[in-house]
């Protein structure tokens, strides 16, 4: 039996017999690890003698670049390898306990645990650990040195904000909790660990507030994390994918972020963090169609502002959805709708222009988005060519040249500028594509065909769920309160309720700001008494 | 997780209510309205009206008296399950007609101003498939689809008719209360046709967890649906006079077309009403299509409905290609609506109401359960 096997097979039965125990011998220990770790030439094995007589014989093996060798020299090696012979020999004593005086006694480490058995101590090695190998003794000490080469905290680069804190989640998991940690000091804040992939063993964390989040909610994202069976998990998208509702919808039903605040935001709506090892995207379940449009930066600046430049987000939304469509259902079908004027100066600027309106729109609409697609994956340095190439060369030579007509170019660059409003990435990239099917069906049947379209997308969001939550409450499953922070976004004194419909503890905040005048009054009244006192 | 599969709320009751009464026919039912009413028109719609919500009280103590049951299934309860099964078909085949009915008025309308070089094949089927999509996703799915649907429909619509005000002859409506009891009588025949709808509720509060609840929001949907009626009854007389509204079929459609604001963007707003107008045709059209093809499953049987929506899409294709034009589509539409609609919704439920209070039905075997 290999060792996945043997560990997937201890996992489901929770069977700890399956595992290989661990002998007394450290030779024997020592071949079977170098067994297991084969050919794995980053793996170093320590050997050591410990003792005024140097007869205890000790070993350590560890991953190389995946510990602190500092930590490990001065802490380890240098209090069992010299501070040990300072100590006057007691050697009854020694025999008899030297696993709890090395245990408890010797190694000045906050992280430190003992195991039995090698498919433990080998997964630990790989995990970054050290393990502690001690000849004449079963038990295995497992050392936490964890020091691998990371990446600092620093802005996400994703969702900037004017105004708010700077700080994201980097690619190790322990930095990750700590940052929301720091944010909610709640003992109700829950944080379970499993880890995912028979190969990658990655560690997976779902943070949670105890008597805010549904216990339902928590135990169906624990349920479906379980199901995956996976060689490995390389980025939280693996997840999603695993465990979303519908693989098939264009829209994403979990939402990323690489804010801490964004998470601790979510945690206290009541929704369920899904944290992965290895990647700065956390996943926050369940979403609504609302979540998409909302942006950290609306609940740092003052609410007026925030809600019209919501609203704004929102118009672009809809921009970035239906412009070309209507574009065409207009000119090509109805053309009456519009005042006879514009009708002549379209009429007028589309003269020359060989295709019908569809076609315009899609090499329009096609070039940008390969001009985006381009964008994204260049080198700074070559990116500004793009640039040149895309609004000289492709929009300018493009209109001249007489395929397309100038105003045509400027829906495109206005939908592509809306899009880009969109503050999440994954559901602009929905509404990108629902554009395309936009622009057929006003295409084949004009406004007619476009309002089936838009339907049809509606229906869509209809059906969809995300764990368990309509994808368009709060405007469906109507609750006036949910209202609050949709498209507005009002003070936050007005938003008495946590928002989502699923959660237990439903007040989030005691509006006093009754108080503030109180106080003022009160502070009037306490002067006015001083100053008569004083004049006494 | 939360299954609440095959509930809907209150709200979304109302939200029925509202998308299914008013649709394609609104345009229309102006016409109607005034050409027996006269310039009276909008008092008797709107008294009319109350009359139906009272009627749909009536439907409601029906359906209290079997929670969480829909028609198809306490109707087996009332008279037997093979009578039971039989009306259902007949009433699955009235509401089947209805909706073939609303496709075609609606696809009629469409060619006139929206697509008048499209065949009518294709406007037909297009708008059935998109309904067939949201059919499939169970009532939930209509619940939720009407509900965020209606803003979409009615704010810029309302913001459509405000724009003529303008256009608007306050005086046109005098003299009131003229020869009121001919006036009622006439309208009479033509309410089924603009109320019809009420009987979708038997099927719908057996989708609600407490049917006792279903009394406020179909009474306010109800008083939506009335006030839309009386308004654009209203906006129709002062817009064109009593005598001029009955030479135009869509007296609707031809006041948001005469509307002309200078400096508005938009010259013709009849083609962007329509437009939306489609959306309530639409619910209109799935709601009855979700009962259509829930109560058959339920008359063959089956627990899910999804496997019959497809197949129906002929049966509503075919019916609704029967009209060889518009004034054939109005005449049969009259007949219908006039003759049968009634049945369906007045008749048929007090009939039903009267055996379960006799045979007291339903409460008493809710007791023991």
């Amino acid at each position: 039996m290999g060792l996945f096997t043997r560990r997937k097979l201890a996992e489901e039965k929770k069977d700890e017999s399956q595992k290989i125990k661990s002998s007394k011998s450290l030779s024997e220990n020592i071949g079977l690890v170098k067994k297991y770790l084969k050919d794995c030439d980053d793996i170093v094995y320590k050997e050591f003698r410990v003792g005024l007589e140097q007869k205890l014989e000790f070993t350590l093996v560890y991953t190389d670049g995946m510990i602190d060798r500092d930590f490990i020299v001065d802490s380890v090696l240098g209090e069992l390898m010299i501070h040990a012979r300072e100590v006057p020999p007691d050697p009854p004593q020694l025999k008899d306990k030297l696993f709890e005086l090395v245990r408890y006694g010797a190694i000045p480490s906050v992280e430190i645990k003992e195991i039995d058995n090698l498919d433990d101590a080998v997964l630990a090695i790989l995990t970054g650990d050290v393990i502690l190998f001690m000849d004449g003794i079963e038990k295995l000490l497992v050392i936490g040195a964890k020091g691998w080469p990371t990446r600092g905290v620093s802005e996400p680069s994703t969702e900037s904000v004017i105004k708010g804190p700077r700080d994201g989640f980097t690619e190790t998991y322990r930095f990750n909790t700590a940052l929301v940690r720091r944010r909610i000091r709640d003992p109700k804040l829950k944080l379970k660990q499993m880890q995912i992939g028979r190969r990658s063993c990655t560690d997976i964390g779902i943070m949670y507030i105890e008597d805010i989040a549904m216990e339902s909610l928590v135990e169906e994202v624990q349920r479906r994390l379980k199901t995956i069976d996976i060689d490995a998990i390389l980025e939280s998208g693996y997840i999603e994918e695993l465990i979303e509702d519908n693989s098939f919808s264009l829209f994403p039903q979990v939402k990323f972020t690489e804010r801490p605040d964004k998470v601790a935001a979510a945690l206290l709506e009541g929704r369920v963090v899904i944290m992965v090892d290895n990647t700065p995207f956390a996943i926050i379940v369940p979403v609504t169609v609302t979540s998409f449009f909302q942006a950290a930066e609306d609940y740092y600046i003052r609410w007026l502002p925030a809600t019209i430049l919501r609203l704004l987000r929102y118009i672009a939304g809809v921009v970035t959805l239906i412009a070309p469509a209507t574009y065409i259902a207009v000119t090509a079908y109805h053309p009456g709708i519009l005042p006879s004027e514009l009708v002549l100066s379209i009429a007028a600027a589309r003269e020359g222009v060989p295709f019908p309106a569809v076609i315009e729109a899609l090499i329009m609409e096609i070039t940008f988005e390969l001009l985006r697609e381009a964008g994204v994956r260049l080198p700074v340095l070559i990116g500004g060519v793009v640039g040149i190439v895309g609004g000289l060369v492709i929009g300018q030579a493009a209109v001249e040249a007489g395929i397309v007509s100038p105003i045509m170019v400027i829906i495109v660059a206005v939908t592509a500028i809306a899009s880009f409003s969109i503050p999440d990435y994954a559901f602009s990239n929905a509404f990108r594509l629902f554009r395309f099917l936009l622009i057929f069906s006003a295409g084949f049947l004009g406004l007619y065909g476009m309002i089936l379209m838009i339907l049809l997308i509606l229906g869509h969001m209809a059906k969809l769920k995300s764990f368990g939550v309509p994808y368009l409450s709060p405007f469906v499953s109507f609750v006036s309160s949910d209202m609050k922070d949709t498209v507005p976004r009002l003070p936050l004194f007005l938003m008495r309720k946590r928002p989502l419909q699923t959660v237990r503890d439903k007040i989030r905040l005691v509006n006093n700001r009754h108080l503030i005048n109180q106080l003022e009054a009160d502070a009037e009244a306490s002067n006015k008494r001083r100053d008569n006192s004083d004049k006494k | 997780m939360i299954k609440n599969n095959d509930i809907i709320s209150p709200y979304q009751i109302s939200m029925i209510v509202i998308m299914t009464m008013i649709g394609a026919s609104a345009f229309h039912f102006v016409h109607d309205a005034v050409a027996r009413s006269g310039n009276d028109g909008w008092i008797v719609v709107g008294i009319y009206g109350l009359l139906n919500i009272v009627a749909a009280w009536l439907l409601i103590s029906l359906n209290v008296r079997f929670p969480g049951k829909t028609f198809p299934e306490y109707i087996q309860e009332i008279i037997g399950v093979i009578p039971g099964k039989i009306v259902t078909i007949i009433f699955i085949a009235y509401i089947a007609i209805i909706t073939a009915y609303e496709v075609r008025e609606f696809t009629e309308v469409a060619k006139m101003f929206l697509l008048p070089r499209t065949p009518t094949e294709i406007i037909m089927l297009t708008l059935i498939l998109t309904c067939v999509y949201v059919v499939r996703g169970g009532v939930e799915c209509v619940g939720r689809i009407v509900e965020i649907t209606f803003p979409l429909v009615f704010i810029p619509f309302f913001l459509i008719l405000l724009a003529g005000i303008t256009n608007l002859e306050l005086t046109n409506i005098f003299p009131l209360f003229r020869d009121m009891p001919n006036k009622f009588i006439n309208m009479a025949p033509d309410i089924p046709h603009a109320f019809f709808g009420i009987e979708y509720l038997l099927f719908y509060i057996g989708f609600m967890g407490k049917p006792q609840k279903a009394y406020k929001p179909v009474t306010l949907g109800l008083l939506f649906v009335t006030g839309f009626y009386v308004l654009i009854t209203f906006i129709g007389i002062t817009a064109f006079g009593a005598d001029a509204v009955p030479k135009y079929i869509w007296p609707l459609l031809s006041y948001i077309r005469d509307i002309n604001i200078p400096g508005l963007f938009l010259e013709r707003l009849d083609g962007v009403a329509l437009a939306i107008w489609v959306i309530t045709v639409f619910t209109t059209i799935i709601t009855g299509y979700f009962i259509i093809s829930y109560s058959f499953s339920k008359v063959i049987g089956t627990k899910e409905h999804k496997q019959y929506v497809l197949p129906m899409v002929t049966v509503i294709f075919y019916l609704a290609l029967q009209p060889d034009g518009l004034a054939q589509l109005y005449d049969w539409g009259n007949i219908m609506f006039k003759y049968v609609s009634g049945v369906f919704m007045y008749l048929l439920p007090i009939l039903l109401l009267i055996i379960t209070v006799i045979g007291k039905r339903g409460g008493s075997r809710n007791e023991k359960a």
